[in-house]
C-alpha cells in the first residue's frame, strides 16, 4: 500500500498550509507555511516510514512511490 | 535469496556512516554504503530486473521477486539537478546485474561539499533480512551483500 496522499495533505496542515512539494527517491520534500500546524504523528499514521522537520522544510519519508505520492498531491491540492 | 552487487567501487561503510538520516537509521530499509574513489567513474544495477526508477543521482531495481534495491549516489545530489550525471539505461527498462545505469564523478560531488557516499538500500527489508556484509574495498559488481529472508516484509508499507 501507498502511503496516503490525502492524510499526507492533513498531517501538513491541509492543503493551504503547503507551499511547495517535491518528490525525491525516498521523500517528499515539503515548505510548508506554518511549521506548527505539522502532526509528525499522524504523517506516520498516513504510511510515513519517518519525518524530519527544519524550520518550515519538512521531509516526509515516503519511500520510492515518493513521485507517485507526490503527484496524487498535487492532483489533489491544485 | 538475492545477491547483491557492489554498484560502484570503494570501501565498504555501514549505513550508519551515511551523513542523512533517511539512511542511517535505516528509514527506508537496512544496506551498507560504499565510500567511491573520487575519480569519474560508471555506477552499476545492484541486482538484475527492472529500472523502476531513474534519476540522475538515484535509482532503483526491482527483481523478478519483487524486492526492490535503491542506489543512491553521494548525499543531497538531488540538489545538483542532474549536473555531471550522465543516464546510460532508460526508465522502466530490464537490466542485468552490473549493468552500467548511470556516469558521475564523486570527486566533483565532494568539491561541491556534499558527501559522495552510496547507500545501497534493500527496500523494506527487515533489519535482519541482509548479511553478511562485504568488508573493506570493493570493486563495481563485486558481491555487496546478500538479501536472505524470503519475500517482502508486508509490515512497512511501500
Amino acid at each position: 500500500m501507498v502511503a496516503d496522499a490525502r492524510a499526507i495533505i492533513a498531517g501538513l496542515g491541509g492543503a493551504e498550509n503547503i507551499i511547495e512539494i517535491e518528490p525525491c527517491v525516498t521523500r517528499l520534500r515539503t515548505e510548508v507555511r506554518d511549521a506548527s500546524r505539522v502532526d509528525q504523528r499522524a504523517l506516520r499514521a498516513a504510511g510515513a516510514h519517518g519525518v524530519m522537520a527544519a524550520g518550515n522544510v519538512v521531509q516526509v519519508i515516503v519511500g520510492p512511490q515518493a513521485d507517485v505520492i507526490a503527484s496524487d498531491i498535487e492532483d489533489l491540492i491544485g | 535469496m538475492t545477491t547483491v552487487l557492489a554498484p560502484v567501487d570503494g570501501a565498504v561503510v555501514p549505513l550508519s556512516a551515511v551523513p542523512d538520516p533517511v539512511f542511517s537509521q535505516a528509514m527506508v530499509g537496512p544496506g551498507a554504503a560504499i565510500d567511491p574513489p573520487r575519480r569519474p567513474g560508471r555506477a552499476l544495477a545492484p541486482i538484475a530486473g527492472r529500472l523502476v526508477k531513474l534519476h540522475p543521482h538515484a535509482y532503483v531495481v526491482v527483481g523478478g521477486d519483487g524486492r526492490g534495491v535503491l542506489v543512491h549516489l553521494g548525499i543531497d545530489t538531488v540538489q545538483l539537478k542532474g549536473a555531471g550525471f550522465e543516464l546510460l539505461a532508460t526508465e522502466g527498462e530490464m537490466v542485468r546485474a552490473g549493468q552500467p545505469v548511470v556516469a558521475w564523478d564523486p570527486g566533483m560531488v565532494e568539491a561541491g561539499g556534499r558527501s559522495p557516499l552510496c547507500p545501497v538500500v534493500a527496500l523494506d527489508a527487515t533489519s535482519g533480512a541482509v548479511g553478511p556484509v562485504a568488508e573493506g574495498e570493493v570493486r563495481a559488481g563485486d558481491e555487496l551483500f546478500q538479501w536472505t529472508e524470503t519475500g517482502p516484509d508486508r509490515s512497512r508499507d511501500v
